[in-house]
């Protein structure tokens, strides 16, 4: 059975053929079923999203049989998807767990951007600001995907790691994984980690998501 | 070089018409006046659609017997934006009236001058105020169940309050937990009858009846609830996983509160155009003193400032 409805389906077609650019790489890590409950479904949802425009190719790896290209991008979970521009550069954008519910159009309006270079977030000032973190940093957004607000706080990140290579920024589908939720105690979403060691509860607006970015860093 | 172009969220130094929020009152403003051909821009410093957001069915909007909360949030920004309305997502930190200028300053420092401006900053989940509340906030404690309540799968949870919001989220807890126990002040519910018969023919709904939360306890989450019985004032405790808390809303006007005039609740006070006590500053939707709080007369407060706006300033 399609995971994506007809209609969606022809929806996405419109939207697609209208706003696409360059082509996009979608890269999507899986493991065993004994392993990974979700990544049959993970895989089928890309499979039929790829097969709605030809700018979108997804590559599938297994990430045991493909170790070498796991620990390149730096792959810890499953079912993981990274997205590559057209060059095959690592945008940083990741999503571990299926992005299902409201974190579907998570990864539509990603790969619209990436397709496009053009952040769903930031104007110019901004991600110059964005562009003078010089260390690496690692966003985690913990998420359900029954959560409105989640998105934004998701696009967000994505469009920090979009705009500077040294930044990568996770979706986690807190369900899927529930004992990394219980150690990084989180109990409400979006929560936003930031390397690890700063956090904050809730969609942030721009300016203040960068602020925390720049705290995090301890920068300003 | 790739993501060189963030220019969606550019914007004027002016526009006649600045509202702030973006929920329906706000969007249903932008319709109109952007109709009577003024510039308008909507700052929203979280999703526009505001609450229709945490709404899962909305079965009382006009035209739509039934709709997702979000599904009819995008239609009206859709709607807003097909039109020519402006977005900026940012946070509004004050709003500053010299003369006839009316001006709002952002998180970033920038200022936007407006000819007109509209209050829009509705309601936000009203906090219980007792000890161990905000330390536990985030940590047991929500006011989001459809966010946050697959976390509590088969964990027991309770909800504070009484009226629909807190019963909808009873019986969508009660399909995720092990069983969610219905915390009110009073002998009754408040929740309109279709909503409360669901509740009570619910095995995994319980009640507590005429008690209050004195207090949330526990070191690193949640772990105990102290409620106290109204009537005879003994204390109980409760040992619960999650709290979700649904007691009604609290008007966002805290930064306009030195300038424009409200009631003793912070609800902002306008006349039947919306206008508040200062000329071309509007309050509209959940924000305003009013009795009935629903998209449809949020809408409605929207459609009726922008047309007073129009007719008054503009011309």
């Amino acid at each position: 059975m399609a995971l994506i409805s007809e209609k969606d389906a022809r929806y996405l077609q419109k939207i697609f053929a209208e706003q696409l650019k360059d082509p996009v790489k979608v890269l999507i890590f899986v493991d065993d079923k004994s392993e990974c409950e979700y990544c049959d479904l993970t895989q089928q949802v890309l499979e039929e999203l790829s097969s709605i425009d030809s700018k979108i190719e997804m590559y599938a790896y297994h990430v045991k049989k493909e170790k070498q290209l796991a620990e390149q991008h730096k792959i810890t979970m499953t079912p993981a998807i990274i997205l590559l521009d057209k060059d095959g550069k690592d945008t940083g954008v990741r999503f571990y767990g299926i992005p299902s519910g409201h974190e579907f159009s998570t990864l539509i309006q990603d790969v619209i951007a990436v397709s496009t270079g053009k952040p769903p977030f930031f104007n110019t000032e901004q991600i110059e600001k964005i562009r003078s973190i010089k260390v690496p940093v690692q966003i985690k957004v913990f998420v359900t995907p029954t959560c409105p607000y989640c998105p934004k706080a998701v696009l967000m990140a994505h469009s920090a790691a979009m705009v500077n290579p040294n930044i990568t920024a996770e979706m986690i589908e807190a369900n899927e994984f529930p004992e990394l939720s219980m150690n990084y105690g989180v109990s409400s979403v979006p929560h936003t980690f930031i390397n690890d060691r700063h956090d904050f509860v809730g969609a942030y607006p721009e300016n203040a998501f960068i602020q925390e970015l720049f705290k995090a860093v301890g920068d300003k | 070089m790739l993501f060189d172009l963030g220019l969606k969220n550019e914007f004027r130094d002016y526009y006649d018409v600045v509202t702030i929020g973006g929920g329906p009152a706000a969007l249903g403003a932008a319709v109109y006046a952007t109709r009577a051909g003024l510039s308008v821009l909507v700052v929203e410093k979280v999703l526009e659609g505001g609450q229709l957001n945490l709404t899962t069915h909305i079965d009382n909007y006009l035209g739509f017997p039934t709709i997702e909360g979000q599904e009819l949030a995008k239609r009206m920004k859709e709607h807003a934006h097909s039109l020519g309305t402006k977005f900026l997502n940012a946070q509004v930190m004050r709003l500053l009236i010299e003369g006839k200028e009316r001006k709002i300053e952002i998180d970033d420092g920038t200022i936007i001058r407006a000819g007109v401006v509209m209050i829009a900053t509705g309601a936000d989940p009203k906090k219980l105020g007792v000890p161990g509340e905000r330390e536990l906030t985030a940590k047991g404690i929500s006011y989001c169940a459809t966010c946050d309540g697959y976390f509590f799968k088969d964990k027991d949870v309770a909800v504070v309050g009484g009226g629909d919001t807190a019963i909808n989220d009873a019986i969508y807890l009660s399909k995720i937990a092990k069983s969610v126990t219905v915390i009110h002040r009073r002998e009754k519910l408040r929740a309109v009858k279709i909503l409360q018969d669901k509740a009570f023919s619910n095995q995994k709904i319980k009640f507590q009846f005429n008690k209050v939360v004195e207090r949330f306890l526990g070191t690193k989450k949640l772990e105990e609830v102290i409620l106290k019985d109204t009537i005879t004032g003994e204390l109980s405790n409760m040992k619960v996983e999650g709290v979700f808390i649904a007691i009604g809303l609290t008007p966002n006007s805290d930064f306009v509160k030195d300038i424009v005039k409200t009631d003793e609740f912070g609800y902002i006070i306008t006349d039947e155009f919306m206008q508040t006590n200062i000329p071309r500053v509007y309050a509209i939707g959940d924000v305003r003193k009013k009795n009935i709080r629903q998209i449809i007369t949020a809408v409605s407060d929207g459609a009726i400032a922008a047309m007073h706006a129009a007719e008054n300033y503009f011309v």
